[in-house]
């Protein structure tokens, strides 16, 4: 290894968010001259780290290092200074100004107090010309592509010329040209001695572009090497396997071979192409990285968003929903990802939220029956050990407690398919032991679950079989017998050839 | 975009005029509805073409322009003012209680303009420091504000010099040339880099902030510069009536909205455009004298004036969802 000084360093960084350590003891050192892969799973804490060397967060313990010497008091103004540039996965662009006038934003050239706008024209179209942004710089950015955007903020980046370039996802959503102009580019920066920091989730890139890896899993560095001699295969096991525990319950197969759901060539938002089914007493996995249309397949078939099928038969009728209350009288039931906006109301009572999908069914003008709702949300409180008193308002209840409400909400109208968007993001780990037993007993009571989950080892040990998703199409439905963390990392990261020579 | 072939790679000078140009994009065919309504205010009212017809109705524009600039600024950084009335209400007073006075013209255009910029700036620091919804910061600032205009003039009285009267609400062009010479000033200040910036701290706070953009410095001095334009209407309102008025300035909080709106102002902050906002102003002056031409009884012209405005909105919406 080159043992030149790092331009910026993280020397044993350690991160936590309301008591969950997100990064432990982590050291990563970018060196001029060479492309530094970051790699990880989601949440094994690479935007942390990001954000630590960026100056956006002050880690817990552990320091930063720039040029050798350590910083106390890292900013993003200190960062700046130090010719640190990130690019970020959430754009930081202004749709209603010119390519130029974002590409300058906060470090115009000035004449007379006012913006040069001669000399602005001249870095700006130098900066776009680095990265083959041949539009006019006057156009305002928000008339332009997804694609060309990511590349304004990279000219934008440039402009800045940076010692340090650190780089979050930037291919996500750019074109084969764009993403062959930028592989260019970077190989040409780091001829001319600049750091760069690389997160992608496409190992080709990585294995073709970068000369030295570091691994992160669940906040832990698990590898710090050069990328000589390792493979896609290599890297992914690098990444995943964690000890699982007595967290999951025994797994016995329970499906039957009637059929709750059925679509093909079905599309909806992001998906395109899907042909699933799903039979009564399974449990079927959706899996991928984050944003790939997941969400989009769940809330197409449950009517939440417009959705297209050739053919499809949910729970004995031909036909997708057209809207949600259609889909809950066709025994659907969807438990949101983020249940504090559209899973629970968050400030009214407990007994509230459990039957708001009752109410919903009831004739508008009847009285309720007090008495009645009571004893149904006890019945639910028992059945899903929520704890506490039902008056109280759900935002009093723990996340864990929260979600058991999410469920339990439309038991009362014993759904025959439950569509689950990532039910245990966030949930601590004896509720989500309590979760798995209960999607497992589900099943074992004939209903169809669709487990949406951003954790692997969840889908592992859960379901029947995985849909891996990746850019909005299924590309590999996994059987039970071929489940593993492995398996799925290396189809949602698109490094199918490695999986079957391994 | 499709149409970039038609502006070819501008020369690195013309960047600037290039960007000009795109912006008169979207405000197109608000551009034609106005003219279209001058047309016809033409032909209701022939005087309009003779030097003290423009006089007359540029200085009825006048203080709509200003207060829909104020509006404006506010709305690009992502907030509003529900305090505009009362500002001009303030702003009228102070310039009639002290301007025939010991502190004189120059004195009390003095002491207007600190005022505004005062007041603007501390509304400003509230809501920008304090993190408060500047709707419901206004909206008690406005309470604050009239009863304080109240304080300085109790009820309608003061005096304004009869020289300055005649001068920007008589016979000539005055108050059309003060508006040029804010609007340039606009321009000017849209070119520094802390002008520039408010698109970005409204639409994209975050970013802006990652930029290194300061975004709270520009934002507290939008709200300065919108309490500036307010009692600055406030000092040419009384000027046109010779005199104070405590309440005088209540119809331009929702009449700025109003042309706001009509401008294709979003209230989300960083959408639109200046020429947009003084072309809806202008729609909005033009509608209320072309119904008054016609006849409309004044119960008909308000209907007439929310109808047009519900359409101002909800044509945008439409094209965009149609796209």
């Amino acid at each position: 290894m080159a043992s030149s000084v790092p331009i910026l360093a993280a020397r044993g960084v350690s991160k936590a968010f309301f008591g969950n350590p997100v990064l432990r003891s982590v050291s990563i050192s970018l060196e001029p001259g060479r492309v530094h892969a970051l790699l990880g799973e989601n949440g094994a804490g690479k935007s942390t780290l990001i954000n630590l060397l960026s100056g956006a967060l002050r880690p817990d313990s552990g320091t930063i290092e720039i040029d050798g010497k350590a910083v106390s008091r890292h900013s993003p103004p200190e960062a700046r200074r130090a010719g640190i540039a990130v690019v970020q996965q959430e754009l930081s662009l202004t749709n209603s100004l010119s390519i130029a006038e974002n590409i300058g934003l906060g470090a115009y050239p000035r004449r007379f107090g006012l913006v040069d706008y001669p000399a602005l024209a001249a870095r700006a179209k130098a900066a776009c010309d680095l990265v083959g942004l041949h539009e006019p710089l006057s156009t305002p950015v928000g008339e332009l592509s997804l694609g060309r955007r990511q590349m304004v903020e990279i000219a934008k980046a440039l402009y800045r010329k940076p010692r340090v370039l650190i780089l979050d996802e930037p291919t996500s959503s750019l074109s084969a040209t764009e993403t062959r102009i930028l592989t260019t580019l970077l190989e040409k920066l780091r001829s001319e001695g600049i750091a760069i920091l690389y997160i992608s989730h496409r190992l080709d890139e990585v294995m073709q572009l970068c000369q030295h890896v570091t691994v992160l899993k669940d906040g832990i560095c698990t590898a710090d090497r050069p990328l000589e001699g390792v493979n896609a295969a290599g890297l992914v096991r690098l990444m995943v396997g964690r000890d699982p525990g007595d967290l999951f319950p025994r797994w016995d197969s329970t499906r039957t071979e009637r059929v709750a759901v059925s679509v093909s060539r079905f599309a909806a938002g992001l998906m395109r192409d899907v042909d699933l089914e799903v039979r009564a007493g399974e449990v079927v996995g959706i899996g991928g990285l984050v944003g790939q249309g997941q969400e989009d397949l769940l809330l197409g078939l449950y009517g939440a968003i417009p959705a297209k099928a050739a053919s499809a038969v949910i729970h004995d009728a031909a036909g997708l929903p057209a809207n949600v209350p259609q889909a809950n009288t066709r025994g659907l039931a969807y438990v949101p990802a983020d249940r504090k906006r559209e899973g629970l109301h968050l400030i009214h009572p407990i007994v509230t939220n459990l039957m708001l999908p009752a109410f919903a069914r009831m004739p508008a003008l009847k009285l309720r029956s007090r008495a009645r709702e009571r004893e149904t949300a006890m019945g639910l409180a028992l059945q899903f050990a929520i704890k506490g008193d039902l008056g109280r308002a759900a935002q009093a209840l723990s996340g864990g407690n929260q979600q058991k409400v999410a469920l339990a909400k439309w038991m009362p109208l014993d759904p025959a398919v439950l569509l689950l968007n990532d039910p245990t993001r966030g949930v601590d780990v004896e509720t989500k032991r309590e979760i798995y037993a209960m999607l497992r007993a589900f099943a074992a009571a004939g209903k169809a679950v669709v487990l949406l989950s951003s954790d692997t080892p969840e889908l592992v040990h859960l379901c029947d079989r995985v849909a891996v998703v990746r850019e909005g199409r299924v590309i590999t439905l996994l059987e039970r017998g071929e489940l593993s963390e492995e398996a799925i990392v290396a189809a949602a990261m698109g490094a199918e050839p490695e999986r079957a020579a391994a | 975009m499709s149409d970039a072939s038609i502006s070819p790679h501008a020369r690195s000078g013309s960047l600037y005029w290039a960007i000009q140009a795109r912006r008169n994009i979207g405000v197109r065919g608000l551009f034609v509805v106005v003219l279209a309504f001058m047309v016809a205010y033409g032909f209701l009212f022939h005087g309009l073409f003779t030097g003290s017809g423009f006089a007359k109705f540029t200085q009825s524009w006048f203080p709509l322009a200003l207060v829909a600039m104020a509006q404006v600024i506010l709305m690009l950084t992502g907030g509003i003012s529900l305090a505009i009335g009362a500002l001009v209400s303030l702003g009228a007073v102070i310039a009639a209680t002290t301007m025939t006075g010991p502190l004189g013209v120059a004195g009390g255009t003095a002491l207007v303009c600190l005022v505004g910029l005062g007041i603007g700036a501390a509304t400003g620091v509230i809501v920008v420091r304090l993190r408060l919804p500047a709707i419901v910061v206004t909206l008690a600032g406005s309470f604050i504000i009239a009863g304080a205009a109240l304080l300085v003039l109790p009820r309608p009285g003061g005096a304004m010099p009869p020289w300055l009267s005649d001068l920007l609400a008589g016979n000539t062009p005055a108050a059309f040339g003060v508006l040029v010479v804010v609007v340039l000033l606009w321009k000017l200040y849209l070119a520094t880099p802390l002008g520039l910036s408010l698109y970005a701290a409204g639409e994209n706070p975050v970013g802006a902030y990652r930029s290194g953009v300061p975004v709270d410095a520009a934002r507290i001095a939008a709200y300065a510069i919108s309490g500036l334009l307010c009692t600055g209407a406030g000092l040419f309102v009384a000027a046109q009536t010779g005199s104070g008025d405590p309440i005088i300035g209540n119809s331009f909080t929702l009449n700025s909205i109003a042309a706001a709106v009509l401008g294709g102002i979003g209230f989300l902050g960083g959408q639109g455009t200046m020429r947009g906002a003084l072309a809806g102003s202008l729609l909005l002056s033009l509608m209320i004298s072309v119904m008054f031409f016609l006849g409309f009884t004044p119960v008909a012209q308000y209907v007439a004036q929310g109808l047009i405005i519900i359409g101002a909105v909800a044509i945008p919406q439409f094209r965009m969802r149609a796209r």
